[in-house]
């Protein structure tokens, strides 16, 4: 029997308290339940079961056959492989050059606008809001070589018209171009909002100290937001190297593998050849690539916040 | 946008240097913008022209007779309105159910923090860096054979809503949206007698209803142009979104009706931007 001392000082008795935290802990996880459900379904099942079956021959209907690292193998042993993943880090190359600075530029130029700005960020931002699909068959009808406006543009300046999906050399930076085009405004956006929070009073100091405005953007601007361009530069790389719509509906991987990339390589194994094993190895290949690039993002974002 | 002073200040702006220099970037932005509308205005133009001026070589830019029936054809031929009908439920449904997830979870990452919070956590974290495509073909045969139950999700909208409702980025800005509300009206409400699910339904969702319509918008968006996943699960022409429909459809019409189709098809993204507009002020931060 306690005395009042100790009553007072345990007004809960311990049995009671242990099962009611016990409940709260398990009705918590109700809350979570849908995301563990289906996020397992969709998401961590498969992305387990991808690294079984790069170890099998899947047979949809018959039971999977175990065959160690042939598909590998087969896969290194794949020259498309090779091609494959050269043409992708050339598209991610051409990309930095050809489409990283393009937004930081635009943003600077559009933050200097003042309120004409809102408009021109606007029509930057609006290829990335139409289904991508719709958008490349225009681009398509656009490089077309006889019917396209881009050749007869240029023919009626008295230049040639070229293959601008058909030449193997042409072919990746037209890509690209398209890929700028859809991708450009969405990182204008995020570099208008770094831009914004910079203090204006740098600014003012510096051009009372009699700095131009080119200096005040080389020795301020750009290393204010270098942390944010280097979360940027490996988003872009990370979303470069999974490209598949663009080579899926402009070139098919054409012109004779100039285009083709690893996600679109995965889907013709997959869904062309019914080869899910080797698909899978495919998918393992892309999966270490594309991480080792997605930690080092991870790492960087989270040394400017805290996210937990 | 910064209406007080951007690189320049405002007395410099008006100086013949600054003058100058924002006349240069005018320019440039002009330009730009030409370049980028250019692919819009080239399929409005290209929608009016009939079969054969489509492949006329030489740079037209207006025809000289536009054919505004080609978009009534479209329209009609392509059964845009089942499209955008199916195109509609398609990233409608994704996005509440996006919704639903993200908000219980991001309330049990924010709010409820059990044992095994951090673990969660970097469940989601995990999530979020994997891309889709890593592990699609398991992901495909899951649609096509759910395991344990054994139903396939192909041809069925719950083939897409299930694999949308994965959004790590949702449940991450949910839960920091979450993290800002202050704990004192939640010690309110609690001594209240609130139970945990009325605060989560009756207060936490309510108070965030400007960051859910942000992120619902965006979501729309994206999945409103969302090619693969649709163009794997939906192999039923009269359930097909826009996308893949328009795709799958190129060779078997001329080139002019696809280009007024796909003018069409670009104007509902359009029109939802331009409500998301009003709850965007001039950027984006993550």
């Amino acid at each position: 029997m306690m005395n009042q001392a100790e009553i007072a000082l345990n007004p809960t008795p311990q049995v009671k308290r242990s099962i009611s935290f016990f409940l709260k802990q398990v009705s918590s996880y109700l809350y979570f339940l849908p995301v563990l459900v289906i996020f397992g379904f969709m998401t961590f099942g498969p992305l387990i079961t991808t690294v079984i079956y790069s170890f099998q021959q899947v047979n949809l209907g018959k039971p999977s056959v175990w065959v160690g690292i042939h598909n590998y193998v087969r896969m290194f042993g794949n020259p498309v492989f090779y091609t494959a993943w050269e043409n992708i880090l050339e598209f991610m190359l051409l990309s930095l050059v050809m489409g990283f600075m393009v937004p930081v530029v635009l943003a600077l130029m559009v933050n200097e606008m003042r309120a004409l700005g809102k408009f021109f960020q606007t029509i930057v931002y609006l290829p990335s809001l139409i289904p991508i699909a719709v958008a490349l068959l225009v681009w398509r009808q656009i490089y077309s070589p006889d019917a396209g406006v881009l050749n007869s543009l240029l023919k009626a300046v008295g230049l040639h018209g070229q293959l601008w999906l058909q030449n193997a050399a042409l072919v990746k930076p037209s890509l690209v171009v398209v890929m700028t085009w859809l991708g450009a405004g969405g990182s204008v956006l995020i570099y208008l909002s770094a831009l914004q929070e910079i203090p204006t009073e740098i600014y003012e100091a510096a051009e009372l100290d009699g700095f131009s405005p080119w200096q005040r953007i080389w020795y301020i601007t750009l290393p204010l937001l270098s942390p944010r361009m280097q979360i940027m530069l490996i988003l872009q790389i990370v979303t470069v190297g999974q490209v598949f719509t663009e080579p899926y509906i402009l070139t098919s991987g054409g012109p004779g593998n100039a285009s083709i990339t690893p996600v679109l390589a995965l889907y013709n194994t997959a869904f062309q050849n019914s080869d899910f094993g080797l698909a899978s190895a495919w998918s393992v290949s892309l999966l270490v690539a594309l991480s080792l690039f997605s930690v080092v993002y991870l790492w960087l974002s989270f040394r400017r916040e805290k996210y937990v | 946008m910064n209406t007080t002073r951007g690189i320049m200040s405002n007395i410099e702006a008006r100086s013949p240097k600054g003058r100058l220099i924002l006349g240069l970037f005018l320019v440039i932005l002009i330009l730009t913008s030409i370049i980028v509308i250019f692919p819009f205005f080239f399929s409005f133009t290209a929608g009016l022209k009939n079969s054969v001026d489509i492949s006329k070589p030489g740079l037209n830019l207006w025809p000289a007779k536009p054919i505004w029936q080609n978009y009534i054809d479209a329209w009609n031929r392509f059964k845009m309105v089942t499209m955008f009908g199916n195109t509609f439920i398609v990233a409608g449904g994704g996005v509440i159910a996006q919704l639903i997830v993200s908000t219980l979870a991001a309330y049990f990452l924010s709010r409820l923090k059990p044992i095994g919070v951090k673990l969660m956590m970097a469940l989601v974290l995990v999530a979020m860096t994997v891309p889709r495509i890593a592990y699609l073909i398991p992901l495909y045969i899951n649609l096509a054979s759910l395991p344990i139950f054994h139903i396939s999700l192909i041809n069925t909208f719950w083939g897409l809503w299930l694999p949308y409702a994965v959004n790590p980025f949702m449940i991450l800005v949910l839960k920091s949206a979450f993290d800002n509300i202050p704990r004192e009206l939640y010690d309110a409400a609690q001594v209240d007698g609130a139970s945990t699910f009325r605060l989560f339904f009756q207060f936490t969702i309510p108070l965030s209803t400007s960051i859910m319509l942000v992120l619902g918008l965006l979501s729309f968006i994206s999945l409103w142009g969302d090619f693969l996943l649709p163009l794997l699960v939906l192999r039923d022409p009269t359930m097909q979104t826009i996308s893949v429909r328009l795709y799958n459809l190129t060779r078997n019409y001329p080139i002019n009706l696809h280009m007024a189709g796909s003018f069409i098809a670009m104007l509902p993204p359009l029109i939802a931007a331009i409500f998301l507009q009003r709850y965007m002020k001039g950027g984006l931060t993550f």
